[in-house]
C-alpha cells in the first residue's frame, strides 16, 4: 500500500469511513477519489470501505510497536476497558430489562437510573480521553461528540443513547473504541479477551 | 420540604426495625427505611444499622451527630467501628441514602469511611487490602468531589496514573489540600458528616435534578441516610449476595441468585458469584423468607443478604415491579393456590397487554428440527434466511430479495450494512452486551451471539458446527430467544399458552360476560383461535377466495356480457367456495362461524393492464367501471345486488361445505350469514330473499335442513342510525368499526395515518388513534343508539364487534359498557381479549388489583 500517496483530506475521510464501517448520503469529491482509488465502494446511497481501503488506514493509523507512546497508551487502554465494559452492560440494560424482556421505556425509574449510570462513565471516560488525546490528538474529537449525543438525548430522544443509525452515545464509542483498536493493532478478539480479564480482575 | 416532613419533631437515629413503632412512615425513613421495618417486622434477621430520618438529615452533616450515630451503631451491633473481629476482619462503615418513594439518581453508598487517618491497616490480606482500597477511593473521591469540591477531572487523572488505590492515597491528600475548599478530614466522624454533606450536595447537583426531572418527581424530593457496620474480610464464612423468588425463565417459585466472599463494594448489587446452592449454610432459610415475602407483598421479591458466623442477616429487600408476564402469570396463579389471593383479583393483576409478551413468534417446533448450534438468545424473535458470512455478502444478497442470516465470529462497527441487511444475525462469539447484541436489539433484529460451536471458514464459504457442514447461501433458522439455530427453514409462529396462563384465563373466563370470537378466515387461523379460547368465529372474511386461480372467475362475473360464460364462472365460483368453507367449518366444530360475503372494493378484482384483458368489451367495460373512490364506491352488498350471482354462488358453497360437514360427522357449526356495506334496510331485504332461495334448493337437493341466521354489519353511520328497521330482519348485527370510525370522523384512514395521525396526537387533538382505541363519544354514541334501537325491535338480536378494536382493552371495556354480546379479534388477541372481558365486567385494571 505503500504507493498510494493520500491528501490530508482523503485521508480523513477514508480514516473516519474505516472508523465509522459505513456512510450514508452523496458521496464527497474526497469520498468520490477515494472510490476512484479503489479504497471506497458506493453502493447506491452506501458508502463502505473496500478492504483495500481497511488496510491501507490500518497501515495509517497502526502504532510501530517500538513507538516511546505505546506503553503509555496501553496503561490507558487497560483503563478504558472496564470503563468500556461498563458502557456495554448500561447499553444492554437499556435495550433489555434484567428479566430479559425488551425495555418499552414505560418504566421512567428503571430509564432514569439508566440515564443517571451514563453520567459516571461519561466522567470516567473523560479523564481517559485526555490522556489519549496526549499521544493521539484525534481522540480529542470524541469529547464533543460524546458530549453532543448527551444533549441530544436530555432534549428527549432516546434514540441518541444506543441507536446503531445515528451517532448516539454508542455509536460513537464505538468509533472510539474502533480507533483505538487500529491504532495499537489489537483484533477485537484479543480486545475482549483482555476486557474480560481486566473485568474479571485478573489483569493483562 | 414540608410535604415530606416527618410528623415527629425529634425522632433522633432509628435503628433498623424500629421506625414504625415511633409513628414513622416512608415519608422520613424512605424506601430503604422500610424496606428494613418489613423485614424485621416478620420477625426476619437484619443487618445492624440505623436510619436517619429525613427531618435529621440536614443536622447529620455536624461531626458531633454523626460521632452519635456511631456510638449507637457500635450498641447495636455489639462491635467497635475500626476494631478487628474474631475472624480477622476490620469493622468499618457504610453510609447510603434512599428517598420517600424509589428514585434514580440517588448517591452512591460511602463503603469503608472510618478507616483511621485514611491509612489501610497491614493486618488485612491482600484480597482484602485491594477491595478496600477500592471502596475506599471510590467513597474518598465521591467526598473529595461533592463536599470538598476537587474537581471531578482531577480526581479521574490521579486515578489513571496511580494504579494502585493504596499509592494514590498521599497525593490524593495533596489534591484535596491544593483544589478543595478544606483538607481531606482526618477524624472518623468528621469524615461520616462529610459523607453526608456530599450525599446531600450531590442530591442537590443538576444531574440528580434531571433524574427527579425524568420520573415526574418533585424538585425537593428529600433523602434519608443510613448507616451500618460493614466488615472488610476475606474470611470463606464471610460474604453477601442476593435471592430472588422465582425463575425468570420459567416463572416458577424457585429461589435463585449469587453470592459471593468478602464485603459488598457498592449498594449495586452485584450479578455474579456463586449460585445459591454453595451458600454456607443452606438456602432453606432464604427460601421461607422469600415464600413469606411473595405471600404478605404480593409481588416477586428479592432480598440482600450477608452471611457470616453470626449466621444471615438480611440487609435489602426489593419487589419487582415489573415481573416479565411468565413470571407475573405464575405468580398470580401461585398465590391463590396459596389461599393467599382469590381467583378474580389474580385475574385483575394481570395485565391483559403484557400477555403478549408471552405469545411473541418463535420456532414450531415438531421435534424432527435439526439444531445446528446453540449460543446466548441476545435479542428476541425469530427469523429464516439464507448464510452470508460477511456484510458486503448480505447486502448483495438481501439486494436480490433473498432474507439473510449474517453469521459472524463477531462484528465490528464496520459490518452495519450487514446487519441492517439481514434478518437475524448469529455470532460465535461475544455475550449479551457485545456489538453484535447491542445492535440488533437497537434495530429489532432477532440475534444469537457467542455460539462457540460454530467454525466458519471464510475462503471456502463454509460454516461448520458439531457434524454440520453448511455453505453461504445454505438455509438456517435462528430463535433469538432461546439462542437455538436450526438447519433449513423452521415455521414461525405463535407457541401456546403457558399452563399458568391457560389457568389464569379458565378464572377469566368465569369472570367476564362478554363472548369472546375470533377473525379467522381459513382452517389454520381456525385451529389457532380455538386453541387460544375463541368461542367461535365472528368474522370470517370471503375476498382471499377470490384472488389467485379464482380471479378469472371473478372477472368473467364482473366484466362478462355472455349470461352462458358468467354462469359457468359463478359455478366454479360456488364449487371453489365449497372447498374453501369445508376445511374451515370442520375446524370450527359446533361453534358459531359469522361469514361476511364478499366485501372488497371490486377494483381488487380488475385488471391493471391492457396485456390483461381478453377483448375489446372488456377494454370498455373496465373503463366503464373505474371508480373515484373504490372504498366508497360499488362495494359489498351494493356489488352484490349489481351482479345477483355472486352472493348466491358463495351460500350455495357455504350451504353445501355445512352438509359435507355434517354428513362427516365432522360438527355442526351455526352458520351465521353477514351482509356488508348495508345503509338501506331493503338491501338487507333482498339479499336475504336470494340467500334463502339458495338454502331452500340445497336443502331439497341435499335432504338437509340447513339452520343458519342472518345478519349485517355496521359500518356506515347510517346503518347505525337504521338498526330499529335492520333488527326488523336481521337477527344479528356486527359492527365493523374500522369502517364506521372511518367514515364518523370522515377519516380514510391510510392518508390519515400516514400524514396527520402523528400531529394530531402530539397537538393532543387526539389522545389516541381512534383506528386502535375506538372512540367512545363519537363512534361510540352510535354504537349505543344501534343497541338501542335494535333491541327495541328484536330484544334478543345478537350484537358483536369484530376488526382490530376487539382485541384492544381500553376498546373492549367500551363494549361492555354498551352492552355488547360480544367481540372478535385475531386469533393472537384472543387471550388479550379473554383477560380483557374479565377486566371490563368486574371495572377493575391491573393497578388498582395490585393497590
Amino acid at each position: 500500500m505503500g504507493e498510494v500517496a493520500l491528501t490530508d483530506e482523503q485521508q480523513a475521510a477514508l480514516v473516519s469511513l474505516v472508523v465509522r464501517g459505513m456512510a450514508r448520503g452523496q458521496a464527497t469529491q474526497a469520498q468520490q477519489e477515494l472510490a476512484d482509488a479503489g479504497l471506497i465502494l458506493v453502493k447506491g446511497p452506501v458508502l463502505m470501505p473496500t478492504p483495500a481501503g481497511t488496510e491501507l488506514v490500518g497501515s495509517l493509523l497502526r502504532l510501530p510497536d517500538d513507538a516511546p507512546e505505546r506503553e503509555r497508551i496501553m496503561a490507558t487502554f487497560h483503563r478504558f476497558l472496564p470503563v468500556n465494559r461498563q458502557l456495554r452492560d448500561l447499553c444492554t440494560a437499556w435495550q433489555v430489562r434484567p428479566d430479559g424482556s425488551a425495555n418499552d421505556h414505560s418504566d421512567e425509574n428503571y430509564d432514569a437510573d439508566i440515564r443517571d449510570r451514563l453520567d459516571d462513565i461519561d466522567d470516567a471516560v473523560g479523564p481517559l480521553l485526555k490522556r489519549f488525546a496526549e499521544d493521539i490528538p484525534s481522540m480529542g474529537a470524541y469529547r464533543p461528540r460524546l458530549t453532543e449525543a448527551l444533549a441530544n438525548l436530555d432534549e428527549g430522544d432516546d434514540a441518541w443513547l444506543a441507536s446503531p443509525l445515528i451517532d448516539s452515545y454508542h455509536t460513537v464509542w464505538m468509533h472510539l473504541h474502533q480507533e483505538l483498536l487500529l491504532t495499537i493493532g489489537m483484533s477485537r478478539k484479543e480486545d475482549e479477551e483482555l476486557e474480560e480479564r481486566l473485568v474479571a480482575g485478573g489483569g493483562a | 420540604m414540608t410535604e415530606w416532613a416527618a410528623p415527629v419533631d425529634d425522632v433522633g437515629l432509628v435503628p433498623f426495625g424500629r421506625g414504625f413503632e415511633r409513628g414513622l412512615d416512608a415519608r422520613s425513613l424512605c424506601t430503604r427505611g422500610v424496606q428494613l421495618e418489613t423485614l424485621a417486622g416478620l420477625g426476619l434477621p437484619v443487618g445492624a444499622g440505623l436510619t436517619i430520618p429525613v427531618p435529621n438529615v440536614p443536622g447529620f452533616t455536624s461531626p458531633d451527630r454523626a460521632k452519635a450515630a456511631m456510638n449507637l451503631l457500635e450498641t447495636i451491633s455489639g462491635r467497635q467501628i475500626s476494631s478487628t473481629t474474631d475472624t480477622g476482619g476490620l469493622v468499618l462503615l457504610r453510609l447510603s441514602a434512599s428517598a420517600p418513594v424509589e428514585a434514580a439518581g440517588l448517591p452512591p453508598d460511602l463503603v469503608c469511611l472510618g478507616l483511621k487517618r485514611s491509612v489501610i491497616p497491614d493486618g488485612l490480606g491482600a484480597r482484602a487490602r485491594t477491595s478496600l482500597g477500592a471502596a475506599w477511593w471510590k467513597a474518598a473521591s465521591f467526598i473529595a468531589e461533592h463536599a470538598l469540591g476537587v474537581p471531578g477531572d482531577e480526581l479521574g487523572m490521579l486515578d489513571i496514573d496511580h494504579p494502585d488505590p493504596v499509592e494514590r492515597i498521599e497525593p490524593f491528600k495533596r489534591l484535596c489540600e491544593e483544589h478543595g475548599s478544606a483538607p481531606f478530614p482526618t477524624k472518623r466522624s468528621q469524615q461520616v458528616a462529610a459523607g453526608a454533606q456530599a450525599m446531600i450536595e450531590r442530591w442537590n447537583s443538576p444531574r440528580a435534578a434531571r433524574a427527579r426531572r425524568k420520573q415526574n418527581l418533585p424538585a425537593d424530593l428529600p433523602l434519608a441516610l443510613h448507616l451500618e457496620t460493614v466488615i472488610v474480610t476475606e474470611h470463606d464464612d464471610e460474604g453477601h449476595g442476593y435471592a430472588t423468588s422465582r425463575n425468570a425463565e420459567t416463572g416458577a417459585f424457585e429461589p435463585n441468585g449469587r453470592f459471593r466472599h468478602g464485603f459488598r463494594l457498592s449498594g449495586e448489587r452485584q450479578l455474579e458469584g456463586h449460585p445459591l446452592d454453595a451458600l454456607p449454610g443452606g438456602v432453606e432459610m432464604l427460601t421461607g423468607v422469600l415464600a413469606e415475602l411473595e405471600g404478605r407483598l404480593g409481588s416477586v421479591v428479592t432480598v440482600d443478604f450477608e452471611f457470616g458466623p453470626d449466621g444471615l442477616a438480611l440487609v435489602g429487600l426489593e419487589e419487582q415491579r415489573r415481573p416479565s408476564a411468565r413470571v407475573a402469570t405464575s405468580l398470580a396463579v401461585d398465590l391463590v393456590i396459596r389461599g393467599i389471593n382469590d381467583e378474580q383479583r389474580a385475574v385483575a393483576s394481570t395485565d391483559p397487554v403484557h400477555v403478549v409478551e408471552l405469545l411473541h413468534p418463535q420456532p414450531r417446533l415438531s421435534g424432527d428440527e435439526v439444531a445446528l448450534v446453540s449460543g446466548l438468545g441476545a435479542s428476541p424473535g425469530a427469523a429464516v434466511g439464507r448464510i452470508a458470512l460477511d456484510s458486503e455478502t448480505a447486502v448483495e444478497m438481501a439486494e436480490r430479495g433473498d432474507p439473510v442470516i449474517l453469521v459472524m465470529s463477531e462484528t465490528t462497527p464496520g459490518d452495519l450494512p450487514g446487519m441492517m441487511a439481514a434478518a437475524g444475525i448469529l455470532t460465535a462469539n461475544g455475550g449479551s452486551a457485545s456489538h453484535a447484541a447491542v445492535v440488533a436489539r437497537g434495530m429489532g433484529r432477532p440475534a444469537i451471539c457467542g455460539a462457540s460451536g460454530l467454525r466458519m471458514d471464510t475462503q471456502a464459504r463454509t460454516l461448520a458446527a458439531g457434524t454440520h457442514v453448511l455453505s453461504e447461501g445454505d438455509v438456517i433458522s435462528i430463535d433469538g430467544a432461546s439462542g437455538v439455530a436450526y438447519v433449513g427453514e423452521l415455521t414461525i409462529a405463535r407457541p401456546s399458552p403457558s399452563p399458568s396462563l391457560t389457568t389464569l384465563l379458565s378464572w377469566a373466563d368465569d369472570g367476564r360476560r362478554l363472548g369472546v370470537r375470533a377473525n379467522a378466515d381459513n382452517a389454520v387461523d381456525a385451529t389457532a383461535a380455538v386453541d387460544n379460547g375463541a368461542e367461535g368465529i365472528g368474522l370470517c372474511r370471503t375476498e382471499h377466495m377470490f384472488l389467485g386461480d379464482r380471479l378469472p372467475f371473478v372477472r368473467a362475473v364482473l366484466l362478462s356480457h355472455d349470461g352462458d360464460a358468467e354462469e359457468r364462472a359463478l359455478a366454479e365460483l360456488a364449487r371453489a367456495q365449497r372447498e374453501d368453507f369445508r376445511e374451515l367449518l370442520a375446524a370450527i366444530g359446533d361453534r358459531p362461524v359469522t361469514v361476511r360475503l364478499l366485501d372488497a372494493p371490486m377494483h381488487e378484482f380488475l385488471p391493471t393492464s391492457a396485456d390483461e384483458l381478453d377483448d375489446e368489451h372488456q377494454a370498455r367495460m373496465l373503463e366503464h367501471l373505474h371508480e373515484e373512490n373504490p372504498m366508497l364506491g360499488v362495494r359489498g352488498v351494493r356489488l352484490a345486488l349489481m351482479h345477483e350471482g355472486l352472493y348466491p354462488a358463495q351460500v350455495e358453497g357455504l350451504f353445501q361445505a355445512w352438509v359435507d360437514v355434517v354428513s362427516a360427522d365432522e360438527g355442526r357449526p351455526q352458520l351465521e350469514v353477514m351482509v356488508p356495506l348495508v345503509s338501506i334496510p331493503d338491501e338487507l331485504v333482498m339479499t336475504l330473499r336470494l340467500i334463502r332461495r339458495v338454502n331452500q334448493e340445497v336443502s331439497s337437493r341435499t335432504g338437509m335442513l340447513i339452520p343458519f341466521s342472518i345478519g349485517t354489519m355496521v359500518e356506515t353511520p347510517r346503518a347505525a342510525l337504521m338498526a330499529d328497521r335492520l333488527a326488523q330482519w336481521a337477527e344479528f348485527l356486527s359492527f365493523g368499526t374500522n369502517d364506521l370510525t372511518q367514515l364518523t370522523y370522515g377519516f380514510s384512514r391510510d392518508d390519515v395515518e400516514r400524514r396527520m395521525l402523528g400531529t394530531y396526537l402530539e397537538k393532543g387533538l387526539l389522545t389516541a388513534s381512534p383506528f386502535a382505541e375506538l372512540d367512545p363519544d363519537g363512534v361510540g354514541a352510535l354504537i349505543e343508539t344501534a343497541v338501542a334501537r335494535g333491541r327495541s325491535v328484536r330484544p334478543d338480536i345478537k350484537l358483536g364487534i369484530c376488526g382490530e378494536h376487539g382485541g384492544d382493552p381500553s376498546s373492549i371495556a367500551l363494549c361492555e359498557r354498551l352492552g355488547l354480546d360480544y367481540v372478535s379479534a385475531s386469533p393472537s388477541r384472543i387471550p388479550v381479549a379473554r383477560l380483557a372481558a374479565a377486566h371490563a365486567r368486574t371495572g377493575r385494571s391491573p393497578a388498582e388489583a395490585v393497590s
